[in-house]
């Protein structure tokens, strides 16, 4: 799917109302001018290159562009760039990287949550958001928090899998 | 390179227990994803995720008309818009790129064919038909140019029914072929119409599936750049990437050594990705004209366009009163739209040819046309027409015991193929091996298929609509067909470095199904060492050996085969060295846990001997196989093309199947089905990785749920598609699923090196038909049958509303 706005692309930039957007990602201020229009999405991949986060239908319908703003899970593809100035956003980058994978992240290996992985983002964020409120989710809970996230590879069950063992790994170690 | 049968018995260690001892890691073993932790953090590098300097976006241009002439294309406006490098009609490109070739040429096959070029020249077939393009720096301005190109059309009569299309008088989707039919299969056996006319029942339905495709989460899309030594780098997200090269200096005119295609990490496959689509050779043309990289990326909607699978079944049975099938009788139509160069056409041919599916039924006679209409092209979907056979195959079982008052299981038990029987010969396939009644026994008990039956009888007393579904699937794999560049055969290259690292090239690719990490387990079981010590490159046609890519469920069985045919060449040499440097019988050394031990127990790192392959060689005479490295093309026995001394002859090689069984209620008032349990059981021969092969099975079924139930392609009646967003072609998501159980026998195929059978297609036929039996169980106290897919809602109400009230 497309969001590219190239960075050396200036002229364009230029002929459209554009705002230079300041916020936090992944810890680190960052800052990019960019026209009015550009998605959320389009500004955390193609401005600031964090690739992880990916746009299955910039519709708002699959999930796989989320990430967290101010402490709320959010399909970036339904928010205008200009819309997070000022915002504290993490991307799946933001998370864990290699050799220090976020608790989810291990689970969701571990059980092999994921086939092409093209959809992770939203199946990540959705289910650490679930742990955050909710110590020992339902079977119903979990299915219900990650209704919003389509994934076309794994039928889910092995989500749904690494989702209960994150839990009980999380509910294991309080902090 | 020479292909290399093995002799099923000698040549499959994995059915001796004796030979797997001293490996590191076993069959069987659940070893991680590869690459699971750039994956999960977001460093997994997809199409659209390649940066390449000065790169230009292309947006193109769609027919707004299922059929018409282009008068003319005018392209002034959009080349003065902001942003535009260029813009291209079809006229313009025609000199640029000839023909696209098709995936596999319909006339190799003996049939008529058709050209389709990167850009529509004088008519278009289909909504959706590229017919300009434009580049710009961004794509917003490319797509914004788009509205700026003027095209005058001659509207002209169109059709989109199958059954319209084969009307007398019906539009002509090609002008030179004397009707719209284009390939008739016939599949036949025995002696049908005597076995209908000796049978003491018969019962026909008419069942269709609808179209719709696999909806992969990334969409397609190409990046072409030419270099200033004239090569054209293609990076792709691509199954085939080998082919795709070939088939681009075709169309191209470019000598194939100076294409390199890379095809991306995938965000899914499933047959979405197969090549012969128009955007191919046209960024090629595009980024040569305008001498920067050109990226084109799908768009939902335009992936919605892509066809797959519509079929009418027009099917008849004979049958007696014990519950066995004596014959059958098929005529499909397939509905593939405009033809296309891609791979949908097939899947015509494959739904007739998986007649009679598990039964040893001696009579049949199935019939299947291709019909071209103008809808947009089909491509390849994960089932391939076997899924449409299943759904055919199995809801004739179910109505065969609903007719004589039996059991659905005790009838297909009746009728399977005897385990003892294999190989077993069909009009067009030998089938390897397959305990049928091994997975139903399993896929009963796992599923408690005698407790949903008395639940049954306790719900329907409540007036409520519940239905048990049983369905079995066979699943032809691997499939080789000669004549162009769809093979069953592959290719893998064992490399090991100076430090003992161990490098596999092969030509299979994975679109994230995880054949890599099975593909590593093989090669380091052979050599003894972690799996993790073994990289897979995939993917790059000027890493990797000339493959045929992703396709068939045929990754483990040719490129775990080629590989492992490659590992023991390189192991030869190592225990070579390793012998010369420990005195001792080559044959007699032991590979395990990373160490390579002779008899009396001494030993040498593996890492250490392959140094010294490098570092001693040649000096030290005796070790004179100085390189590590060998080249292996691996394809199963049973790939049958000289006909036999009935004529037969078969095509698919292996024969994974499943048994499958659900239980659904259906709403009287709304017509809704709930899925409230699901359990099947697959049997795809040897098992290199359970957790991977569990992953595809629980996949497959998902999206045979979700074909079943609610995913569709309509068309409306100006022959525009419907459906261009997650909205209106309808996904599982997590809620509407029950907890999917899943169960596995291992009966290896006798004719693989492995003894596996394919896994990834598999479950997906089985998934569907099990759907439309539980429902329709469902639906029996009123009396009514639900034949038309998906039986989503709205469907299965108007079937409801056919029953006569009591
Ligand atoms: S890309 Fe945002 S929800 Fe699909
Ligand atoms: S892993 Fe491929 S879409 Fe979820």
């Amino acid at each position: 799917m497309s969001t590219t706005q190239p960075p050396g692309s200036a002229h364009a930039h230029d002929e459209l109302p554009s705002s230079t957007v300041t916020l936090i990602v992944n810890d680190q201020p960052r800052s990019a001018r960019c026209p009015d229009r550009t998605l959320l999405v389009e500004l955390i991949r193609d401005e600031l290159g964090l690739f992880g986060t990916h746009a299955g239908c910039l519709n708002g319908d699959c999930g796989a562009c989320t990430v967290n703003v101010d402490g709320r899970i959010t399909k970036s593809c339904l928010v205008l760039a200009p819309a997070a100035e000022g915002t504290t956003i993490t991307t799946v980058e933001g998370l864990g990287e290699p050799g220090a994978l976020h608790p989810v992240q291990e689970a969701f290996w571990e059980k092999d949550g994921f086939q092409c992985g093209f959809c992770l983002p939203g199946q990540l964020f959705a289910t650490i958001d679930l742990l955050d409120h909710e110590d020992a989710p339902s079977d119903d809970d979990i299915r219900g928090a990650l209704a919003g996230n389509i994934c076309r590879c794994t039928g889910y069950q092995k989500i749904i899998d690494s989702v209960r063992c994150a839990a009980e790994r999380t509910a294991r170690t309080p902090d | 390179m020479t292909l290399t049968h093995s002799p099923a018995a000698t040549a499959n260690p994995d059915l001796d227990p004796g030979q797997s001892a001293g490996s590191n890691v076993e069959h069987g073993e659940r070893v991680r994803r590869k690459d699971g932790d750039l994956i999960l953090t977001g460093r997994g590098r997809y199409l659209d995720d390649i940066e390449l300097p000065r790169l230009t976006h292309a947006a193109v241009l769609r027919s707004p008309h299922p059929h018409a002439r282009i008068i003319s294309v005018n392209l002034d406006a959009a080349l003065r818009m902001p942003g535009v490098v260029t813009a291209l009609s079809g006229g313009q490109a025609m000199p640029l790129a000839g023909p696209v070739p098709h995936y596999y040429d319909p006339a190799v096959a003996g049939e008529r064919t058709a050209e389709f070029r990167c850009l529509a020249v004088e008519k278009v077939l289909y909504v959706g038909q590229p017919v300009a393009a434009v580049v710009a720096e961004t794509l917003h301005e490319a797509e914004a140019a788009l509205k700026f190109i003027e095209v005058d059309y001659e509207v002209l009569p169109f059709v989109t029914d199958e059954l319209a299309a084969l009307e007398p008088g019906a539009p002509r989707i090609f002008e030179d072929w004397d009707d719209n039919v284009l390939i008739r299969s016939a599949f036949a056996e025995g002696d049908t119409d005597a076995a209908f006319a000796g049978a003491a029942h018969t019962l026909r339905e008419e069942i269709r599936i609808q179209r719709y495709n696999t909806a992969p989460m990334e969409t397609r899309g190409y990046i072409a750049t030419w270099g200033l030594d004239g090569v054209l780098t293609f990076h792709g997200s691509s199954q085939n990437p080998h082919p795709l090269r070939s088939n681009l200096a075709t169309s191209l005119g470019v000598p194939e050594t100076k294409i390199r295609v890379v095809a991306a990490r995938l965000g899914g496959g499933f047959g979405h990705k197969f090549h012969g689509y128009p955007e191919e050779p046209l960024v090629c043309v595009l980024s040569k004209i305008v001498g920067r990289p050109v990226q084109w990326l799908e768009t939902r909607s335009d992936s919605m366009l892509v066809g797959a699978r519509e079929m009418v079944h027009h099917i008849e049975v004979a049958f007696e009163d014990d519950g066995e099938i004596v014959a059958w009788r098929n005529l499909i139509h397939a509905n593939i739209g405009a033809l296309g160069s891609m791979a949908g056409w097939g899947m015509s041919f494959v739904a007739g040819m998986a007649f009679p599916g598990p039964y040893r039924v001696k009579n049949y006679d199935v019939t299947s046309l291709a019909i071209v209409t103008n809808k947009a092209p089909w491509n390849g979907a994960r089932g391939y027409g076997k899924e449409s056979a299943a759904l055919a195959i199995e809801r004739t079982v179910d109505r065969v015991a609903q007719e004589l008052g039996l059991d659905p299981v005790q009838v297909r038990r009746r009728n399977f193929i005897p385990s003892d029987e294999f190989p077993y010969w069909t009009a067009a396939k030998r089938l390897d091996s397959g305990n049928y009644d091994g997975v139903m026994d399993k896929v009963v008990e796992l599923a408690g298929y005698d407790a949903l039956r008395l639940e049954q009888v306790s719900v329907r007393g409540e007036g409520r609509l519940f239905g048990v579904g049983v369905a079995f699937e066979l699943t032809p794999e691997g499939g080789d067909f000669p004549g162009d560049l769809v093979r069953g055969f592959d290719t893998s290259t064992v490399r090991v470095d100076p430090s003992g690292d161990v490098r596999v090239l092969t030509g299979v690719t994975s679109p994230g199904t995880g054949n890599e990490t099975g593909i590593a387990q093989v090669v380091a079981r052979e050599l003894g060492v972690s799996v993790d010590t073994v990289t897979v490159y995939q993917g790059d046609t000027d890493v990797s050996p000339y493959g045929y890519g992703n396709a068939s469920s045929r990754s483990m069985n040719v490129g775990g085969g080629s590989a492992l045919l490659a590992a023991r060449d390189v192991k030869e040499r190592l225990a070579l060295a390793a012998g010369v440097l420990m005195e001792d019988d080559p044959a007699a050394l032991t590979f395990a846990d990373g160490w390579i031990t002779t008899t009396n127990g001494h030993r040498m790192r593996f890492s250490e001997v392959a140094r010294a392959v490098f570092t001693q060689s040649i000096a030290i005479p005796a070790m004179n196989q100085p390189q590590l490295e060998s080249t292996r093309t691996y394809g199963p026995d049973n790939l049958l093309h000289v006909p036999d001394e009935h004529g037969r002859v078969s095509p698919y090689p292996t024969y994974p199947n499943s048994g499958h069984i659900a239980s659904v209620e259906v709403d009287r008032d709304t017509g809704v089905v709930r899925l409230l349990s699901y359990a099947a059981v697959d049997d795809c021969g040897t098992v290199i990785n359970p957790t991977m092969v569990e992953g595809q099975f629980f996949g497959a079924i998902v999206m045979g749920i979700g074909g079943a139930l609610w995913e569709e392609l309509p068309y409306d009646n100006s022959g525009r598609p419907v459906a261009g967003t997650f909205k209106h072609y309808l996904m599982p998501r997590t809620p509407d699923l029950p907890e999917i159980r899943i169960g596995s026998q291992v009966t290896p195929s006798p004719f693989t090196i492995l003894g596996t059978k394919g896994a990834g297609e598999g479950g997906v036929a089985g998934a569907v038909a099990c759907i439309a039996n539980a429902v329709n169980d469902a639906l029996r106290p009123l009396g009514v049958t639900a034949h038309q897919m998906p039986l989503s809602g709205p469907r299965v109400l108007e079937a409801i509303n056919t029953a006569v009230p009591l």
